[in-house]
């Protein structure tokens, strides 16, 4: 172990602890998302398990942590020995691993999360902590030491669901599809929504969030999308009148092994107008004229969508 | 743990706050640490137009805003946004 964190969970007890002498009496769940495709180096991993290791420890103020891996991930190293090992001895030892099939990403989400609010309370605060980002780097270990305050602001400000900010170069992937992409399709499906939703973030999708427990227990509940889970929430939250807050974590760039190719973002796109449009259905279908709106809206969505292919094939492709 | 990490020299930090409004008459800090009073924490003006303020606050992750003119102004500096208890859009400073 080359470093510990500079401000980890010691000085997140600390905090908590030292804030008008009241300690808030709820739990933080941590829950890793491990990448789908691990990278042969295994620094960034490292680097996020020291963290998790420390998590592991302050058993005053977190669960066990939960590692979600997807069978498939498993399956296909499952004769590598430094893969194995570093499960066994680094993963295991501080966090209990969850092994799932799963279609995507926000399915390993909803199993980590879910089997995570099984074990909780109604003062818990359930943290989400993607695997696949470049956290051995500099820029990386600042982010790792500030993600702790996601779970930590709900707790103490008693907030719904905070969103985690990541800073980025303006031709980033991420950046296009959310500013051309998801964006525009929210302003077309739900004007309202995007516009209550831009006042807090320009990252709808982002990987990063803390949820509390009652929260957790209503989008748990909803129909679950395989794709695109933090927009289905940051909506849910806003049709609800829940506590919403952002928070910058830092600069942070995700693995070369998980980077977006050009049909990958579109496929993103897709997937997040699919979302819209069946949420859309389920919120409208109940009046007379739905269908007419619905003919409308999914015309300019086409536009919309077909504007982002340009761009991003222009920047991106 | 060291137990001393939680000694009474630890659960105070001093943080600065600027506020670049020029043509401001007068400008306040408002927060969760002062209860939203507008007159507890005044501003002072800087010869370049902006407006600072160092407050020592506690451990933990504060609601604040500037008044400027006695109008409610989020911080774009400021590492994050949510809203006060009268629904506002405020933004978040950490206390580490």
């Amino acid at each position: 172990m080359k470093r510990s964190m500079a401000s980890g969970p010691e000085s997140l007890t600390e905090a908590t602890r030292a804030k008008a002498g009241t300690a808030p009496s709820g739990k933080i769940h941590p829950v890793i998302i491990y990448p789908f495709k691990p990278p042969e180096e295994y620094a960034d991993l490292e680097e996020l398990y020291r963290l998790i290791a420390s998590l592991d420890r302050a058993k005053d103020r977190f669960h066990r942590p939960i590692t979600v891996i997807d069978r498939k991930t498993h399956a296909s190293l499952e004769g590598n020995k430094r893969f194995l090992d570093f499960r066994n001895h680094v993963v295991a030892k501080c966090s209990d691993i969850l092994d799932a099939w799963c279609v995507d990403t926000c399915q390993m989400w909803y199993s980590g999360l879910g089997a995570a609010f099984e074990r909780g309370s109604p003062e818990d605060i359930y943290w989400l902590i993607p695997g696949d980002f470049n956290y051995g780097s500099g820029v990386g270990r600042e982010v790792l030491s500030r993600l702790h305050d996601l779970p930590e602001i709900c707790l103490e400000l008693g907030q719904d669901i905070c969103v985690g900010e990541i800073s980025t170069d303006h031709n980033h992937a991420k950046r296009l599809i959310d500013t051309y992409g998801t964006f525009a399709l929210l302003y077309n499906w739900f004007p309202a929504e995007a516009c209550e939703i831009r006042q807090y973030t320009e990252w709808p999708r982002s990987e990063f969030f803390a949820v509390r427990h009652g929260f957790l227990r209503e989008v748990l509940r909803h129909r679950w999308f395989a794709y695109e889970q933090t927009v289905v929430m940051l909506l849910h939250a806003v049709f609800n009148h829940k506590r919403i807050c952002r928070f910058s974590v830092g600069q942070i760039s995700d693995l070369p092994e998980g980077r977006e190719s050009l049909a990958s973002c579109v496929q993103q796109v897709e997937r997040t107008e699919r979302v819209l449009k069946t949420i859309w259905r389920e919120r409208h279908a109940a009046r007379r004229d739905w269908a007419e709106q619905y003919r409308t809206l999914e015309q300019q969505s086409e536009q919309i969508r077909q504007t982002a292919l340009i761009i991003l094939k222009h920047v991106l492709g | 743990m060291n137990p001393s990490r939680y000694g009474a020299h630890r659960t105070l930090r001093a943080v600065n706050f600027v506020c670049n409004a020029p043509q401001a008459r007068a400008v306040s800090l408002v927060g969760d640490f002062n209860q939203w009073n507008a007159t507890a924490n005044p501003m002072k003006r800087m010869p370049d137009g902006a407006w600072f303020l160092t407050l020592e606050l506690r451990h933990g992750h504060h609601r604040y805003a500037f008044l400027v003119d006695g109008h409610l102004t989020l911080d774009p500096r400021a590492q994050g946004i949510t809203r006060n208890d009268a629904g506002e859009r405020v933004s978040l400073v950490p206390v580490s």
